[in-house]
């Protein structure tokens, strides 16, 4: 592993400087608490397509309490975007998060309000 | 190990810094639902310096401490005149005002094409000093670690040392100890002081893994829980509340099937131990007998 103290030198450079656009729609799947989201993700404008898209999501007044497992998106229709079925423990404010690998590394958080 | 193993593993880690300040102190003999402030004082203090500021995190992990601090020994000068329940709720209503004031906190600089900075509700994204960095989640975990095992090696030294005697003497008769020429109140801002420190630290780290915060992150479920965890664990080690973040995100993530219904079991499960176990699973006798089979 690589050693992980090093991230606490005082002297080191970022190396992103570009970040990820991310849209996210999600809507009730008939299924309690079940939503199907689309995610789309941009940078530099660009749609960005082939990336690993892990999406998780806690609620804002208890992190730790109520967080759903994170899951796989799968590709979508349009290029830049993606599909993601999230099963929620209870309707309300939740902060979505997804986590970007692949040919980019990135996290953006989103706050959705699922009813 | 997969991403979700790592996200719980450092949820302890991260969670058992305010959990540890909360436990402080109890130790000391006061109850405080309000360790959640200086948790959000220290992330947010950390994320302003690393994203806005442009500091390097331990600077600013250290400035978190130094705020935290600061702003506990600030609520403790007024509040340590009350005791039990009255100081309980004096620190849930200072933390409540922390919050709001988060919540009106509004600034944001331009950084490339975009803001970046508290916006009051609706919270402070971009705070990726870790993230830029390509700290991967293992590296992160270790870091967490790393600093919780030290904070609880300086806690086993101070609890058996003379200072850890007098806090115990403390916690356990005030008056007492005042008697013994113990300065009680310049020890007890000291311990708040130190419990306020600890929060923030595990707030920078916080935000720093999140790299977005909220106000309502800092709400008093995480006051109400952080304080859970000592009674949970025990009051007669500092691995007590260590036990109680184990045990209370392990029970969440067992109990995963029942849905929203899992917090109403937990709470159930708590309510039964404290009737049974008012000072926690590791409470002072539990941990005599221990060390006297070592």
């Amino acid at each position: 592993m690589r050693l992980t103290l090093a991230i606490f030198l005082f002297i080191s450079a970022p190396v992103l400087a570009q970040r990820t656009d991310a849209g996210l729609k999600c809507k009730y799947s008939g299924t309690d608490f079940i939503y199907d989201c689309v995610i789309r993700l941009s940078r530099g404008g660009e749609p960005l397509s082939g990336a690993q898209v892990s999406v998780g999501a806690d609620m804002p007044s208890m992190p730790m309490a109520h967080s759903i497992k994170p899951v796989k998106a799968r590709p979508g229709t349009k290029p830049g975007e993606y599909e993601a079925r999230l099963d929620l423990e209870m309707q309300g404010e939740w902060a979505v998060k997804l986590r970007i690998s692949g040919p980019v590394r990135d996290r953006v958080v989103k706050k959705v309000r699922f009813d | 190990m997969d991403e979700y193993a790592i996200g719980v593993l450092t949820n302890i880690g991260l969670f058992s810094f305010v959990a540890l300040s909360a436990w402080l102190l109890l130790v000391a003999g006061e109850l405080s639902f309000g360790q959640q402030a200086f948790f959000g004082v220290g992330a947010y203090a950390a994320g302003i310096c690393t994203a806005m500021l442009g500091w390097p995190l331990p600077l600013a992990a250290l400035a978190a401490m130094a705020l935290g601090a600061a702003a506990a020994a600030l609520v403790g000068l007024p509040t340590l005149r009350l005791r039990g329940l009255y100081f309980a709720m004096a620190t849930l209503a200072a933390a409540e005002m922390l919050r709001i004031l988060f919540e009106l906190f509004h600034w944001q600089i331009a950084l490339g094409d975009e803001r970046i900075g508290p916006d009051g509700t609706q919270g402070f994204r971009g705070i990726r000093w870790m993230f830029e960095r390509g700290v991967e989640p293992l590296d992160f975990l270790a870091i967490v670690w790393i600093l919780l095992i030290g904070v609880m090696v300086i806690f086993l030294r101070i609890e058996n040392s003379r200072l850890g005697a007098t806090l115990r003497a403390l916690g356990h008769d005030p008056e007492l100890a005042r008697s013994a020429g113990i300065d009680v109140d310049r020890l007890k801002l000291g311990v708040v002081a130190a419990g306020g420190a600890l929060a923030a630290l595990g707030g920078a780290l916080f935000a720093h893994h999140n790299t977005y915060i909220e106000p309502r992150n800092f709400d008093i479920m995480l006051g109400v829980h952080s304080l859970a965890y000592g009674l949970i664990g025990g009051l007669g080690t500092v691995f007590g509340p260590l036990l109680g973040v184990v045990l209370d995100i392990g029970v969440l993530e067992a109990t995963r099937s029942l849905h929203g219904y899992r917090m109403i079991v937990f709470g159930g499960l708590v309510a039964l131990l404290l009737v049974f176990r008012p000072r926690g699973l590791l409470d002072e006798r539990a941990v005599h007998w221990i060390k006297s089979r070592l």
